[in-house]
């Protein structure tokens, strides 16, 4: 029993960074059917701005490391939203009118600039964020020693994925990404400006991948330029799996991969984890065609 | 008269064939990876092979010649290397330097067996690639059997009776796994725990705490650098004390720094020795040099191999072999080269002959301190 | 001239040049074109399953695995000509897609897609963890022989040039036939309105899973190909990133068959093109990848729509008949 709640633990852990990722994810997958295969590129390129900005820039030294910490965070937001608005003007706004796949394509190919990019300019060796900016507590919880660390990751993840659920639920701006989301033609008709949605679309969702970025970073230490590609991956699989477009949804995807992954390491085998996570989330479509909670967006039928 | 006049022709050509054939430079191919999740490790090798070359231009090349150093791009994967054997073959070069990885080399061994080029690999252990019994291929690195060997011996001296044996389904991380195995049957070691985890994640606490549920005394990770990181880091976080031990794939500048030297500190691995730790003239000359134009260490073992081609085919060249049979004859009976890493000399397989497995240890500042021989 | 004029000369042109093309380049290009010609062929596999019939399948590595490991295994245990295997490879790849695709073939879109890329992972970690045991693990296989026929045995960069090339033109020709045959038809009445189709009377699911079951057996016998090739396979092969390489292709083509042979040279050949960059090869690729996407947003070359000979010439006859 105490290896199962263990393993649960770790599970929701992992689980916990899938969604802070995926939650970016979704925004712009929701709203704009874009399987942005560049998103986990710029959760990486958020992961090594917040490096250089703490370390290069001495920010890490001459502040206390939790406002350090706090201002990198809302700098590289800032700046990994310019570069996903700039991708967006640049490599997907020409190709909104062509089929949805062309975008994807257009996607991939910023996916290996940006890989390259980031190892062009800081070079193919892993990076290490320094370690007194982690947050070193555990909490007890049931007689469970729990590292602050995790449960931090997590109360980021339900944070933002409120925030998010009542930004786009609460507010006329949210009010019109939903509806784009439904149909840019009629959207228009109603006076939004479709343009400008999808811009802010990529300012946050980009924004919230590059924080992550700097999150993984201050857990795990160990950054590279190929990290991107398999977190981009296991966020859109929890992006789906929660059901596409559906806020919640992508958080209880994350931590649904991250435990079913932790449990096929602990009760079947480590080598077969993520063809055993695939498996399951076949089978979960097979019994629910939309996804865990269901698509949000509207249908054409 | 018509007979004679043939012959003197044939004679004015070979001889101008010969002119040409000595004035131009020695081609030298390199392959390495410089794109994909092996290129700080290609980096190192093309500094490394760069360096030498340089030097040996620098003084007029060896006998009279200069070498002409072409470097292609392996990207880490078979399809890349299969191109790129090509193109250095169609480059006509006569030796080849790499590659890395055990099944890129795979991939680009038959291209240069077939177009008759010397190829010495750098850091592919797997052991099927010498047992083929290619005329044209050679490698620097032990195989993953003596490596396994080598882990058996320290395991069973260090008297651990339950080990967890891991490594991340890589062909050398496995192979080396396999052979360790081998090797420790019937010796009264346990092995408690097998399996593989998923190599570039971050969080392995998953794989730590089904371990720790095995009870070893004992993890032996067979895979490379940042995982192993990874994996010393976690397991301090998790407050699990357990000794732990890698392959020579840990040998690498950047293993501290990912794991803090806390959680690094006791760790022990296999590897041959660094030039920094050898007391050859090769040695030195080679680290004084790499130190003045680079201004850093090797960050590992695997860049100093690709010296170690370079080192036996400068050795060929200089005995007079410039033709590809020749090298590789030269190099099926050299023994006791000057090789930065200690002498050394292939077998008829085309393997390095000799033991060199050190044991190296982690200590408190970090540092990475040979463990004295027995 | 009309664009069906320009695009038969274009094709005409691309044939004649690519059949004399070995005897005027070294053998690094004649390797590159191979691999080239491989590609294409995926791609023109997949093409009849994404192109025609529009279903979101980024997995087809994993059929293209199957069919390699079922040549190179028959091959190395059993001592099967390479020839002989061709066909059970594809088989063998039509039969996974089958299984595979069953339960599945009704998801819609994006559900689809995640799921072929679990298949294709599933696939590679199976590879990986030497399952049945015959699959070599990690090392993958080695010691496959040169395919031989009628006594010729293929070795020779040029031999598997034409042998691929070859086997492009035979593919070309019948995936032809196919795009013009109810089948054809039916499958692009699905990717434009499967619901309309439905209603027509078309039998979606069957085409659908049709459509799959041919794609892969076509990969699985380009699987052949490819182990004959390299003499050595391993999983890394097969990875999730092959199979977005071979979705990008067709994605770029816009789905006309002359279309998947540039884009296939454009993907495979530029990497090649731009060796001279060394490290900074692939951030230009990237680059270029996005460039061309934006510059035909729908595809290099779209497929013409179709004409209806029978059906144009009665209507102009009736048209003529009411002017008279």
């Amino acid at each position: 029993m105490e290896f199962f709640v263990q393993q649960l633990l770790n599970g929701l852990a992992v689980g916990g960074i899938y969604a802070l990722v995926a939650l970016g994810y979704t925004m712009v997958y929701g709203v704009l059917k874009l399987i942005n295969f560049a998103h986990g590129d710029l959760f990486a390129v958020g992961a090594y701005l917040g490096l250089t900005l703490l370390v290069s820039c001495h920010l890490g030294q001459t502040l206390p490391p939790f406002f350090a910490v706090l201002l990198v965070f809302v700098l590289v937001a800032l700046m990994v939203a310019l570069v996903g608005y700039l991708l967006e003007r640049v490599a997907y706004r020409p190709l909104r009118g062509a089929g949805r796949l062309s975008a994807v394509v257009s996607a991939l190919g910023a996916s290996i600039f940006f890989e390259n990019a980031l190892m062009l300019i800081y070079g193919a060796r892993v990076f290490v964020y320094p370690d007194f900016l982690r947050p070193d507590f555990t909490v007890t919880l049931f007689g469970y020693q729990i590292p602050g660390m995790r449960l931090l990751v997590i109360a980021v993840s339900v944070v933002l994925m409120i925030a998010l659920q009542i930004f786009m639920l609460r507010t006329k701006v949210g009010a019109a990404m939903r509806a784009v989301a439904i149909d840019q033609g009629a959207a228009r008709l109603m006076g939004i400006n479709v343009n400008r949605i999808i811009s802010l679309v990529f300012l946050i969702g980009p924004g919230l991948g590059g924080a992550a970025g700097i999150l993984v970073g201050i857990y795990y230490g160990q950054i590279d330029f190929l990290m991107g590609w398999s977190y981009g991956l296991k966020a859109f699989t929890a992006a789906i799996l929660g059901g596409i477009g559906n806020i919640p949804g992508a958080m209880v995807g994350g931590l649904l991969l991250g435990v079913v992954e932790a449990m096929a390491s602990a009760y079947f085998a480590v080598a077969w984890k993520d063809a055993v996570a695939f498996f399951v989330l076949i089978l979960i479509l097979i019994v629910r065609p939309t996804g865990f909670l269901c698509e949000r967006t509207a249908d054409k039928l | 008269m018509k007979k004679f006049s043939t012959a003197a022709l044939a004679l004015t050509l070979a001889l101008a064939l010969c002119g040409t054939s000595l004035a131009a430079d020695f081609k030298l191919g390199l392959m390495c990876p410089q794109t994909g999740k092996w290129a700080s490790e290609g980096m190192d090798m093309k500094n490394v092979v760069m360096l030498l070359v340089d030097n040996v231009n620098k003084q007029g090349g060896i006998n009279g010649q200069k070498i002409e150093l072409i470097i292609e791009d392996d990207a880490g994967d078979p399809r890349s290397a299969a191109l790129a054997a090509q193109k250095l073959a169609s480059s006509e070069v006569t030796a080849v330097i790499g590659t890395y990885g055990s099944a890129v080399t795979e991939a680009s061994q038959n291209i240069y067996d077939e177009s008759e080029i010397v190829q010495i690999a750098t850091g592919s252990t797997s052991i099927r690639l010498t047992e083929k019994g290619l005329r044209y291929f050679f490698r620097t690195c032990p195989r993953d059997d003596a490596q396994g060997l080598a882990a058996a011996a320290v395991i069973k001296k260090k008297g651990f009776k339950n080990i967890a044996l891991v490594h991340d389904n890589s062909s050398y991380a496995k192979g080396l796994a396999e052979e360790t195995r081998d090797a420790l049957k019937g010796s009264g070691v346990n092995i408690v725990f097998y399996d593989a985890l998923t190599p570039g994640e971050r969080d392995y606490t998953a794989t730590l705490t089904k371990m720790k549920a095995a009870n070893p005394d004992f993890i032996f990770f067979t895979g490379y650098y940042p995982e192993t990181g990874m994996l010393l880091r976690q397991k301090k976080e998790m407050g699990w004390n357990v000794p732990m031990m890698g392959g020579d794939a840990a040998n690498h500048a950047d293993l501290v720094k990912i794991a803090g030297p806390d959680a690094a500190a006791g760790y022990f691995f296999l590897s041959p020795p660094l030039p920094q730790d050898m007391d050859t003239e090769a040695a030195k000359a080679f680290l004084a040099d790499f130190k003045a134009t680079y201004k850093s260490l090797p960050v590992s073992v695997w860049g100093v191999m690709a010296g170690d081609a370079f080192v036996a085919i400068e050795a060929a060249l200089k005995a007079g072999k410039t033709t590809s049979a020749d090298i590789a004859d030269f190099l099926h009976n050299a023994k006791d080269l000057p090789a930065i890493t200690g002498t050394m000399g292939f077998d008829k397989k085309g393997d390095r002959v000799g033991d060199f497995y050190r044991v190296y240890v982690v200590d408190k500042t970090g540092a990475f301190k040979l463990e004295p021989k027995n | 001239m009309n664009t069906r004029k320009v695009r038969f000369i274009t094709g005409l042109a691309l044939g004649i040049v690519l059949a004399v093309l070995p005897f005027f380049v070294n053998n690094y290009w004649t390797d590159v074109c191979v691999s080239i010609g491989l590609y294409a062929l995926l791609a023109l596999s997949l093409n009849v399953i994404l192109g025609q019939a529009g279903i979101f399948h980024m997995g087809h590595a994993a059929f293209y695995a199957v069919g390699a490991y079922t040549t190179a295994i028959l091959n190395t245990m059993f001592q099967w000509p390479i020839f002989w295997t061709m066909p059970l490879a594809g088989l063998a790849a039509g039969l996974v897609a089958l299984v595979v695709a069953r339960p599945i073939i009704h998801l819609r879109g994006d559900y689809l897609l995640i799921v072929t890329i679990g298949i294709v992972e599933i696939v590679r970690i199976a590879l990986v963890n030497d399952i049945f045991g015959i699959t070599g693990g990690s090392n993958g296989i080695f010691g496959i022989s040169r395919p031989q026929a009628f006594g010729f045995r293929i070795v020779k960069s040029i031999h598997f040039y034409y042998l691929v090339w070859g086997m492009c033109g035979i593919s070309l020709l019948l995936f032809h036939f196919l795009w013009n045959s109810r089948f054809g038809r039916a499958l692009n009445y699905i990717k434009h309105d499967d619901i309309a189709a439905e209603g027509c009377g078309v039998d979606v699911s069957h085409y659908k899973l049709m459509a799959f079951v041919l794609g892969a057996f076509w990969a699985g016998m380009a699987g052949t190909l490819y182990s004959a090739k390299m003499l050595t396979i391993a999983p890394a092969s097969f990875n999730f990133m092959e199979s977005v390489i071979i979705f990008a292709v067709v994605i770029l083509s816009g789905g006309s068959q002359l279309g998947v042979l540039v884009s296939a040279f454009l993907f495979i050949g530029l990497p090649e093109v731009m060796r001279g960059l060394t490290e900074s090869r692939m951030l230009f690729f990237g680059l270029a990848m996005m460039l061309m996407m934006v510059w035909r947003p729908q595809g290099i070359l779209p497929p013409l729509p179709r004409v209806y000979k029978k059906a144009l010439a009665r209507a102009q006859a009736l048209a003529r008949e009411k002017s008279e």
